[in-house]
């Protein structure tokens, strides 16, 4: 498995007719598509931040698409998922759209909705690649910062003046100063309300 | 003693029985009380005269033989035969006629043959005339008698009538047939000789020395009347149109004692004329007599030889008629039987058929049921193949809008291809299960039907969650079955496997067949909760299910389609758990 994280379409079902045919059309409008016969086999490669979408079937002996989903959210990936059912099932459905899918596709599935739907959860995935790879990068910062800093830090954000921070962390307001100043520079942010929109940039698309 | 009839003899005889007779005398005379010898005598019905008169004879014998008392019983015919039957008489005096009969029916034998000074030999004493009216030219020979009325005293006469018939069926006449008419006037003989004088018939029967003697009389006049066919042998002196037959004997009962017969014999061969002329001689043969019988059918031989068949018919009409009675009721069994056969025949087979017709469509509504249960699997099967050809034409589609080169579309086409093949078999597959047919038995590997069966089945199972195990040895005999039924088999275990594992967290079900002696097993166990004490036991009962969606009809047929393929079918919970369900089938002897 390759491991750049270019966008590429996974397509996870247990029928290797269904599964070598959905390649087949995925493929064939120039989507890089890759196949696994289960759930399983799929997470064992899925590498975390990479960009693309899902299609898989709902039912599936072993791991189910909806387990699946369920496990894909609690690693925060950045796919796109879109599952599969044929069998019309409403409670699923619903449960399905509530975990946070992309979309649910009743089978038989047109071609078309399909390909649509893998564009649009493509470019979703795309933004929360993006999203995912800032977070990733301002954590990575935020982690550079010594606990007394990452302290200050939480205080700042928080919208307090240094004299309270001083107080409540019952040093000076000097040593606060220079604390804050640490900060900004590992944060690459120059001042409180840089840093502010910085945190808030991490939440995602939804403000 | 021995007597011979010869005349100086006899007088030697009389005296040695004068000498004996004298003896038994003193000793007859000494004992308390006489036994007494009873003799019979049959009076001569168409005899008149002294000559069979025996009162010289009982003389004779009592004075010869004073030892006994001799009595003297007369009997008419008729009440002769009760005596000598019942033996109420020592022994018994008749005509040759009667002593040939009674010899026949009862026993008798003679001792003794009546001979008359200056009469006939006692072998030729009795004879018949046939004559007619001298002026009757038209009657020459026997043979003129043929169509002319005749007449006679009666009917069982010896010298009266009998041996003129005979003479006359010399001549190939019948007198009851070939004549005019045959009348019996009964005793005297004068009214034979009047009814033929006065012409009311034609010809008369007589017996001989008759004629003679009413000529003697004056009753008759002797021109009046000629003989036909008569002769007058010299010893006889009278005319005769027969030859002559033997004289009456005189005969002993078979309950006699032979010392008796034989003191009598030598008292009457020792007896000399009486007044009357009668004497005893030695018994003549009786044999002619007996042939005149034979011949005539009458008497002892009465009911011998051929006989009109219509005459013992109409003699034994009733025998006749049981037997036809009972010959028609068994007929008429008979067709009874052969009817009601042939009808339970037909009824048997019609219920056969109807049965066989219900078996068939209760088969094909459990098929119908199995596959009912199998609906959605079987949708899914279907439809799977067919969205992936969808996705297959339209990534084709869409290649060849977008200019791709055509060697990116064939590997799509030929997969639609395969795709539709394998949508098109499971669709077969089910028609030909569920299709109303007759069972078709034929030898078949078990391997392969076991082997189809899971194919189609696999897919079906594993989406429903179920792992299937099948195991089996390389070498499978071959049986003798109707495929598609045992498919059936194989299908509701396998589904009822299925159905059972559904709510386990293991769910696998595992087909083995093993070979026995003589039979294969197949045993086909689940993973599930096994089978409550009410199911087992209610197993193969029709209409019983456990499943909202069965008919209850799967295990039942399954039974009875393993049971007339010669198997069985048995199904138990196993101790690790999980439910087994095993039949066996009889491997083929070809």
């Amino acid at each position: 498995m390759t491991s750049d994280l270019s966008p590429t379409v996974f397509v996870v079902d247990d029928d290797p007719a269904m599964r070598d045919s959905l390649v087949f059309l995925i493929g064939g409008v120039g989507y890089a598509c890759t196949a696994f016969a289960s759930a399983e086999e799929f997470l064992a490669q899925l590498h975390p931040g990479q960009t693309g979408c899902l299609v898989v079937d709902v039912r599936m002996p072993g791991m189910s698409g909806l387990d699946l989903q369920k496990e894909l959210n609690a690693r925060n990936a950045t796919l796109g998922v879109i599952i599969v059912t044929g069998h019309g099932d409403v409670p699923m459905a619903v449960r399905a759209i509530r975990d946070g899918a992309v979309e649910f596709l009743e089978k038989p599935v047109n071609d078309q909705v399909l390909l649509d739907k893998i564009n649009e959860a493509l470019k979703r995935s795309e933004a929360a690649t993006a999203l995912w790879h800032h977070r990733e990068d301002v954590n990575a910062r935020r982690a550079s910062l010594t606990p007394r800093e990452s302290d200050v830090l939480d205080l700042v954000v928080a919208g307090k003046p240094n004299k309270t921070i001083a107080s409540d962390l019952n040093i000076s307001v000097k040593t606060v100063e220079v604390h804050r100043h640490n900060v900004m520079e590992k944060m690459g942010v120059r001042s409180a309300v840089e840093l502010a929109r910085l945190f808030s940039s991490c939440l995602g698309d939804n403000p | 003693m021995m007597c011979s009839p010869g005349r100086r003899r006899r007088f030697v005889c009389a005296l040695i029985l004068a000498l004996a007779s004298l003896v038994s005398a003193t000793i007859g005379a000494v004992a308390d009380d006489v036994p007494t010898v009873r003799i019979g005598v049959i009076t001569p019905r168409d005899i008149m005269g002294p000559e069979y008169s025996w009162g010289g004879t009982l003389d004779q014998l009592s004075s010869a033989l004073p030892q006994y008392r001799f009595v003297m019983e007369v009997f008419d015919r008729d009440r002769s035969r009760d005596a000598v039957e019942n033996q109420k008489v020592d022994f018994i005096i008749g005509n040759p006629a009667q002593y040939v009969e009674m010899e026949a029916d009862f026993g008798i034998s003679r001792i003794a043959t009546v001979e008359f000074a200056d009469g006939p030999a006692p072998s030729s004493a009795i004879g018949s005339l046939i004559f007619t009216r001298a002026d009757r030219t038209d009657i020459k020979t026997l043979d003129d008698v043929r169509g002319k009325r005749l007449v006679a005293i009666e009917s069982v006469l010896f010298g009266g009538f009998s041996l003129g018939w005979l003479e006359l069926k010399k001549h190939g006449i019948d007198p009851f047939h070939d004549t005019q008419s045959l009348e019996f006037v009964g005793e005297p003989v004068e009214k034979v000789f009047a009814t033929v004088a006065d012409g009311s018939a034609d010809v008369g029967i007589a017996r001989t020395c008759y004629f003679e003697r009413l000529v003697a009389a004056g009753e008759i006049s002797a021109g009046e009347f000629a003989a036909i066919d008569g002769q007058t042998p010299a010893r006889l002196g009278c005319l005769t149109s027969t030859p002559l037959y033997p004289d009456w004997p005189f005969s002993k009962l078979s309950h006699t004692s032979d010392a008796l017969a034989k003191q009598v014999a030598q008292a009457l061969l020792a007896m000399p004329p009486d007044e009357n002329g009668v004497s005893w001689t030695i018994p003549v043969d009786y044999q002619p007599v007996q042939s005149v019988f034979r011949t005539l059918k009458i008497g002892p031989y009465a009911d011998l030889g051929p006989r009109d068949p219509w005459q013992i018919l109409s003699d034994n009409w009733q025998w006749v008629a049981a037997a036809l009675l009972g010959l028609a009721w068994v007929l008429v069994s008979l067709a009874r039987v052969q009817y009601l056969v042939r009808l339970r025949t037909q009824q048997l087979n019609d219920a056969h058929l109807m049965a066989r017709r219900e078996r068939e469509n209760l088969e094909h509504a459990a098929r119908l049921s199995l596959m009912g249960e199998m609906a959605s699997s079987l949708a899914h099967e279907i439809s799977q193949p067919l969205a992936a050809i969808v996705n297959y034409a339209r990534g084709c589609q869409r290649r060849m809008s977008s200019g791709t080169r055509i060697e990116e579309i064939e590997p799509g086409m030929a997969q639609i291809v395969v795709q539709a093949e394998r949508a098109t078999s499971i669709v077969r597959r089910m028609r030909d299960f569920v299709r109303k047919r007759p069972p078709v038995v034929a030898p078949v590997r078990i391997r392969e039907i076991l082997e189809e069966t899971l194919e189609f089945f696999r897919p079906l199972a594993e989406r429903q969650g179920v792992l299937l195990i099948y195991e089996a040895p390389d070498a499978l005999p071959i049986v003798n079955v109707d495929r598609i039924q045992i498919e059936e088999v194989l299908l509701n275990l396998l589904q009822n496997a299925v159905d059972a594992c559904k709510g386990s967290d293991v769910r696998q079900v595992s087909i083995t067949l093993s070979i026995e002696t003589e039979s294969v097993l197949i045993s086909v166990s689940d993973t599930g909760p096994g089978m409550s004490e009410e199911t087992r036991s209610r197993l193969f009962e029709a209409f019983y299910t456990t499943k909202p969606e069965g008919l209850g009809l799967g295990l039942s047929l399954s039974r009875s389609i393993v049971e007339a393929h010669g198997g069985r079918l048995i199904g138990e919970n196993l101790d690790a758990g999980g439910t087994q369900m095993s039949f066996s089938l009889p491997v083929s002897q070809e």
